[in-house]
């Protein structure tokens, strides 16, 4: 155990002294302020043309979605998808709750969602694909591997810096989005009451199970589900860097795999099968948020499943090909 | 060597809390979705608007709220404006105060059944208690489907003034019932309801569906003067000269032109 954790030491070590947070650090903080000003446009038209009445501002969202429905030139799948959004506007409305405060809480919120997809399997690859490949590029896997030191409890070691590395990007994240964010829009909203558990079948939503809780812990909720799909973007983006000799084939690898799958789930619909692939089922934070999910019948016990199955058939191939490959230059 | 092993202990122990502190949301996500208790409770709030009323020379602002068909919504014109916005605009200059728009609740191809049933959304009900002016266009479907005689136009149906005449009171009550409606969830805002034109006028097959529009009209107005502070404004003289030069392609609805005659005749009639 104490080897262990010499070995998760020298690992973390290693990441660290490359530098490979510091670059995403520098990331989000060149790119949270864009969005942040962004956001703050967005939020200035609104008050100047709902002078700050937001019942107005979401009864304007409700009629647009209700007319966008009435069109013929719309594909269904949309029309469902904005279904879904008028009944849970709807629902907020008829309750009096401000789905959209402008706080730090509810920007970070925001934020998350729509990184969930790209950005922050991009920002954990960054650390992922690197991983085991480039102690092969630089040499330094002999090294490694001659030591006395099982094979398994070498990549195990890989295995549980890239988790504790995953947890501290998604956190930083969540920490810098919402500190930046808070210079424009205040640091309040962790009360705010957000509502969760709306079901989606097919067009209609139901609300038998609609609660609410405050922003705060849906916060912590949705971090918590971006974890977990961070994690297995991390876990197959470690296969892929034991499979592939060179840190650049096995990013660009993971990368276009995950961009498919951003593509598929907005055209996937009619492909049903497709949602047996883990890069469709990343968004677990619209099971949250009640968003239809990208191919019918889909449902967060679903893609926990699915992605949990793919994550561990990566791992059993990571460790089976590891543990096994010869070294050759 | 000795940075490093602080280093790590640094390191160690905040990346190891993130991992807790992510797992603990996981699990909590997991509980929450298929466990849901009951949750915060929602204060219940007493109804965001208040009804406003008075003169509106004593108001520091005014606000509007527009409903009805495609009409209002402003279909037609290029500019997307409408007759809605032209009227905000200048009764802002006019006036020389804020005028907003609080709301324009119009759906294209809305019915009068359609439009009572949107009375009971919140949303509704609100922008309409809001309101100091209420500005309004509907039927002009309700009789486009009554004139059908079955089928569509596109399959060979046809528009005929003859069943439109003999249909027009299953229908004229549930003008009615839009009048009151909207008493009901203002009293003291002025309500201007859009009259309906005939825009086949320049077809001499359907130029007597002129005499059913205007019987309409007239049972709006009656409607209108019953309420004490609600007006009908006049429509169908305008798109009976030179129709396609204030109707849109379609035929239907007015262009930009049209609907800058139709506010104009609104601001004549507010001003």
């Amino acid at each position: 155990m104490g080897n262990l954790l010499a070995l998760v030491q020298n690992e973390t070590l290693k990441v660290w002294k490359k530098k490979r947070f510091a670059v995403i650090v520098l990331i989000l903080l060149i790119l949270i302020p864009v969005f942040v000003y962004a956001q703050m446009k967005i939020a200035q038209t609104n008050e100047e043309q709902f002078k700050g009445d937001w019942r107005a501002n979401l009864q304007d969202r409700i009629s647009d979605n209700t007319r966008a429905l009435s069109s013929d030139r719309i594909p269904e799948e949309w029309k469902q998808w904005r279904r879904a959004l008028v009944q849970q506007l709807q629902y907020y409305l008829d309750h009096d709750v401000n789905p959209q405060t402008p706080n730090a809480v509810t920007f970070t919120k925001q934020f998350i969602d729509n990184a969930v997809n790209l950005f922050i399997p991009l920002m954990v690859l960054a650390i992922a694909s690197d991983l085991v490949s480039s102690e092969r590029s630089t040499g330094t896997i002999k090294m490694l591997l001659t030591r006395p030191v099982r094979r398994w409890r070498i990549l195990l070691s890989k295995l549980l810096t890239l988790s504790l590395y995953v947890s501290l990007i998604i956190v930083t994240t969540i920490a810098l989005c919402y500190l930046i964010s808070g210079v424009i829009f205040g640091y309040s909203g962790w009360d705010a009451p957000v509502f969760v558990g709306f079901q989606v079948n097919g067009a209609e939503v139901d609300t038998a199970n609609v609660h609410a809780v405050t922003q705060g812990v849906y916060l912590l909720m949705q971090a918590g589900l971006v974890w977990f799909a961070a994690m297995v973007v991390a876990i197959i983006g470690l296969m892929v860097s034991v499979l592939v000799r060179s840190t650049a084939a096995s990013f660009v690898t993971m990368m276009a795999t995950i961009i498919a799958g951003t593509i598929l789930s907005a055209m996937a619909s009619s492909w049903t099968n497709a949602k047996y692939i883990f890069n469709v089922n990343l968004e677990l934070s619209s099971y949250l948020r009640g968003t239809p999910p990208p191919i019918e019948g889909m449902t967060l016990g679903f893609s926990l499943a699915v992605l949990g199955i793919w994550g561990i058939g990566a791992l059993f191939v990571s460790f089976f090909v590891f543990t096994r490959q010869d070294i050759l230059n | 060597m000795k940075s490093s092993i602080w280093l790590w202990r640094v390191l160690g122990l905040t990346t190891l809390a993130c991992l807790i502190a992510l797992a603990v949301g996981f699990g909590w996500a997991l509980k929450d979705t298929w466990f849901p208790e009951d949750g915060l409770a929602i204060p219940e709030t007493e109804d965001g608007a208040a009804a406003t009323g008075g003169a509106w020379a004593d108001k520091p602002e005014l606000f509007v709220a527009s409903l009805g068909d495609s009409l209002t919504y402003g279909v037609g014109d290029p500019t997307g404006r409408g007759y809605v916005k032209r009227v905000t605009d200048r009764l802002g200059d006019v006036l020389n105060k804020p005028v907003t728009l609080v709301n324009n609740l119009a759906v294209n191809g809305a019915q009068m059944k359609h439009l009572i049933e949107k009375f009971n959304e919140t949303g509704f009900k609100y922008a309409i208690a809001k309101a100091d002016l209420i500005l309004f266009t509907i039927g002009g479907n309700d009789l486009f489907q009554l004139a059908q005689d079955g089928g569509s136009i596109i399959e060979g149906g046809d528009l005929s003034p003859e069943l439109l005449k003999d249909r027009l009171p299953e229908v004229t009550p549930r003008l009615e019932q839009v009048f009151a409606k909207l008493r009901e969830l203002n009293a003291g805002a002025r309500i201007v309801y859009v009259g309906l034109y005939n825009p086949f006028y320049d077809l001499a097959e359907m130029r007597s569906g002129s005499g059913i529009v205007a019987e309409w009209n007239a049972k709006a107005y009656e409607l209108a003067q019953a309420d004490g502070n609600a007006t009908v404004v006049p429509t169908y003289d305008l798109f009976e000269t030179n129709v396609t030069k204030y109707l849109s392609q379609d035929h239907f609805h007015p262009n930009a032109e049209g609907y800058d005659r139709i506010a104009e005749r609104i601001m004549q009639a507010l001003n």
